[in-house]
């Protein structure tokens, strides 16, 4: 048990602690701890944590912890992840706030951003690629997708909506059918 | 002191519990509580508490709320503004969760998470879009980013790994 909750305590000290960029950067960093590094889940038990996250308002980062650290050790998961992900940071900010601000402009941090934001960008696509791959698991899936895809490009529909419609329309198409035929293969 | 920590807690949990989207979402509302509900601090003041929490890792919303409640009322203040920010969306959670696990073997539950995930799919590429937009002025960041898709796939390397690296790297070249 204690092994398990030291496990959840340092897999989001190191995903959170090492995301620039805010919660969406902290994402892939979540998923190559509990998906690759400690198989906590798979590919699409992790796109439905991002589904319950991104169903909720606030944070992103704080919500995936708490559901990640609940499935594996209850509420002292949720706890040990909480404080993994929130308070290493922020003390840095609270006691080195007056330094942090002096050098927040200076060329030497802005260089390490400038270099560090294109591997953000890459982690994250990454992310998406991954789930993709395991998570289309039928040609409606596709069409999901690109209908979501054209949506956001060409209106600005809330988010919160796609994933309402998204589940109404899985519940109608998908949740029907016989157990049998829904069983996902994976590709 | 008491009627401090209850303004914390509150503007926190309205800031929060009301931005939908993550971090990003948040701030604006956490803007309209501090700057100008309570007048904890002026225009410029955030603007710095912004910077400053911009430069470290992590999640920017919390960061954000234990900055502004150590301002105003020292560490309770920041633990105060931090439950405000997490604790209603953690029960929410959780509550999700719980339910998940418990009707796993849905049909129902199997057919909406079945619906989602390509949504879900969808708003992680495009942050990675949205992200991209700004984050590659020059030929030398399209280098980065073709080094890290490469080492991330075929080497396998961490992706913590991979950050740091890119951070040194920045911080030799384009100083």
């Amino acid at each position: 048990m204690f092994k398990k909750l030291w496990d959840v305590f340092i897999a989001f000290v190191r995903a959170s602690n090492l995301g620039f960029g805010g919660g969406p950067a902290v994402v892939p960093l979540i998923k190559a701890e509990a998906v690759d590094r400690y198989h906590w889940m798979d590919e699409q038990e992790f796109a439905d944590a991002l589904a319950i996250s991104n169903a909720l308002p606030g944070p992103i980062a704080t919500k995936m912890a708490s559901h990640i650290g609940y499935k594996q050790a209850g509420w002292p998961g949720v706890v040990v992840a909480l404080i993994g992900t929130v308070v290493p940071t922020l003390i840095i900010v609270i006691l080195l706030s007056n330094i942090i601000m002096k050098y927040s402009d200076s060329p030497e941090l802005k260089a390490m951003l400038k270099a560090v934001r294109p591997v953000v960008v890459v982690l994250i696509a990454q992310t998406a690629f991954e789930m993709g791959r395991k998570s289309f698991s039928a040609l409606s899936s596709w069409g999901i997708a690109a209908v979501t895809a054209a949506l956001i490009y060409f209106t600005s529909i809330h988010p919160v909506f796609f994933i309402a419609s998204a589940m109404l329309f899985g519940w109608i198409v998908y949740g029907r059918r016989k157990k049998t035929e829904i069983v996902d293969k994976n590709l | 002191m008491f009627i401090q920590l209850w303004d914390l807690l509150i503007a926190f949990a309205r800031a929060s519990n009301f931005g939908f989207g993550g971090g990003p979402a948040v701030i604006p509302l956490i803007k309209i509580e501090a700057v100008e509900r309570y007048q904890w601090m002026t225009d410029a003041q955030f603007a710095d508490a912004l910077a400053v929490v911009n430069v470290l890792p992590g999640p920017i919303a919390t960061k954000l709320a234990g900055y502004i409640g150590y301002q105003i009322a020292g560490w309770s203040g920041s633990l105060s503004a931090l439950i405000g920010t997490i604790l209603p969306t953690v029960i929410a959670v959780i509550f999700l969760t719980a339910f998940l696990i418990k009707y796993s073997d849905s049909p129902i539950l199997k057919g909406m998470l079945k619906g989602v995930r390509p949504v879900i799919v969808i708003l992680i590429a495009q942050t990675a879009f949205d992200m991209g937009k700004d984050s590659f002025p020059n030929l030398t960041t399209w280098g980065i980013a073709l080094v890290a898709l490469v080492t991330l796939n075929w080497f396998k390397l961490h992706p913590a790994l991979l950050i740091v690296i890119s951070m040194a790297f920045g911080f030799l070249v384009f100083r």
